[in-house]
């Protein structure tokens, strides 16, 4: 994985927001196809990379891309970008499907809900801009702090576990993901 | 409203970063995951700052191809449209209108070692998960005053039905409690 290289700019994040909004009011094939393209191949290596094989991690993304047409009315781009709600979907498909394999009768799908705008105007302001803050906070925290971040909150791995991925001491692990939360929060108070 | 009910996930972990990742990521276990599950259903709220370093990171992400067939095949099953779901029956109706996958796990208990009485005017139900954290439904009547109490490790409580309040707030649907304030109290404003 590419450490918060800009991969993407806010014109394409606009430009992705404005596709899904396109799917959600005139079930846009051509956008749809767009983030298709963009988005599957992702969340297929994230699925890889959290431990399914290849069929499972197929199967899952085409689920989740299913679900982001069938859902894409929920989706409000003053609450968080496509990517974060992406990752919301594919996170909760996940955890869905480890728990079907005991239950196959299950739909997971059902009532899924998603971030919809439900907050107060202002809260909903407030909300993208913590997430393009972050974005920008992310681009001054030093490498290291930032891989600890996203395998403990994108690849979801215990502290432990990623001491022995990277083969540094346990208490070096946690004392860098403190100094990444402190410089974020500062970064995130001074805007 | 006559009764409450909240979903407790307990875990004798501390509750810090390490547990804010596992919110964010969904890999705190089958009884946070499944909390975490159903507060983004129920109010589609979450740890905005945890989950924006994940949709970032998703951006950075490798591409690995799909089949070369992977669109058509999402196309043909978004035509054939949603499948059927299985409705369950539960001994209390209001719990049926709860997130499909809390639901499921509520029946499953039920069908297994179900409701028991706690102290006058609360029940509780056991969710069979498995993992470290334990995860219960707690029901309390109206008017029913549970005395001060203290428990081992960290407690999240989500309420499902009804409300709620205890000394440092009032709480409704979709609203988290977090036993510790003191080492929690970022994460429960930022949840609730």
């Amino acid at each position: 994985m590419r450490l918060a290289g800009e991969v993407l700019v806010e014109e394409d994040r606009a430009r992705f927001a404005d596709f899904l909004v396109a799917v959600a009011t005139t079930r846009d094939r051509a956008a749809f196809s767009e983030l298709f393209a963009y988005y599957a191949p992702r969340v297929k290596s994230y699925l890889m990379r959290l431990g399914s094989d290849n069929a499972q991690a197929e199967e899952i993304s085409q689920d989740v891309m299913v679900t982001v047409w069938r859902k894409a009315s929920l989706f409000d781009r003053n609450q968080a970008s496509v990517s974060t709600w992406i990752f919301r979907i594919a996170r909760n498909r996940r955890i869905d499907v480890f728990r079907r394999t005991k239950k196959p009768d299950l739909d997971p799908d059902e009532e899924m809900l998603l971030p919809s705008g439900v907050d107060a105007p202002d809260a909903q302001v407030e909300a993208m801009e913590t997430e393009a803050r972050v974005r920008a906070a992310m681009k001054h925290l030093p490498r290291e702090q930032l891989q600890l971040l996203q395998l403990s909150f994108y690849e979801g791995l215990s502290h432990s576990e990623i001491a022995d991925k990277l083969d540094i001491p346990l208490g070096t692990v946690k004392s860098r993901i403190r100094m990444a939360f402190r410089k974020m929060k500062t970064d995130l108070d001074e805007e | 409203m006559s009764r409450v009910e909240m979903m407790k996930v307990r875990s004798g972990h501390n509750v810090d970063e390490a547990t804010r990742a596992a919110f964010a990521s969904g890999r705190g276990g089958p009884a946070l995951g499944l909390l975490v599950h159903s507060l983004t259903e129920m109010r589609g709220i979450s740890d905005l700052a945890a989950e924006a370093v994940a949709g970032a990171a998703l951006e950075c992400e490798n591409s690995t191809e799909l089949s070369p067939h992977a669109l058509d095949l999402v196309f043909a099953a978004i035509e054939r449209g949603p499948q059927p779901t299985t409705k369950r029956s539960l001994r209390y109706s209001e719990l049926s209108g709860l997130p499909a996958a809390l639901v499921d796990a509520i029946a499953t208990a039920e069908r297994g070692r179900g409701w028991k009485a706690a102290t006058r005017g609360v029940t509780q139900l056991q969710l069979n998960l498995p993992g470290r954290a334990r995860a219960e439904i707690i029901r309390i009547e109206a008017g029913t005053t549970v005395p001060r109490h203290s428990h081992k490790g960290q407690e999240v409580s989500l309420c499902l039905v009804g409300g709620y309040s205890d000394g440092r707030g009032a709480y409704g649907p979709g609203d988290v409690s977090i036993a510790d304030p003191s080492s929690l109290s970022d994460l429960a404003r930022r949840l609730c």
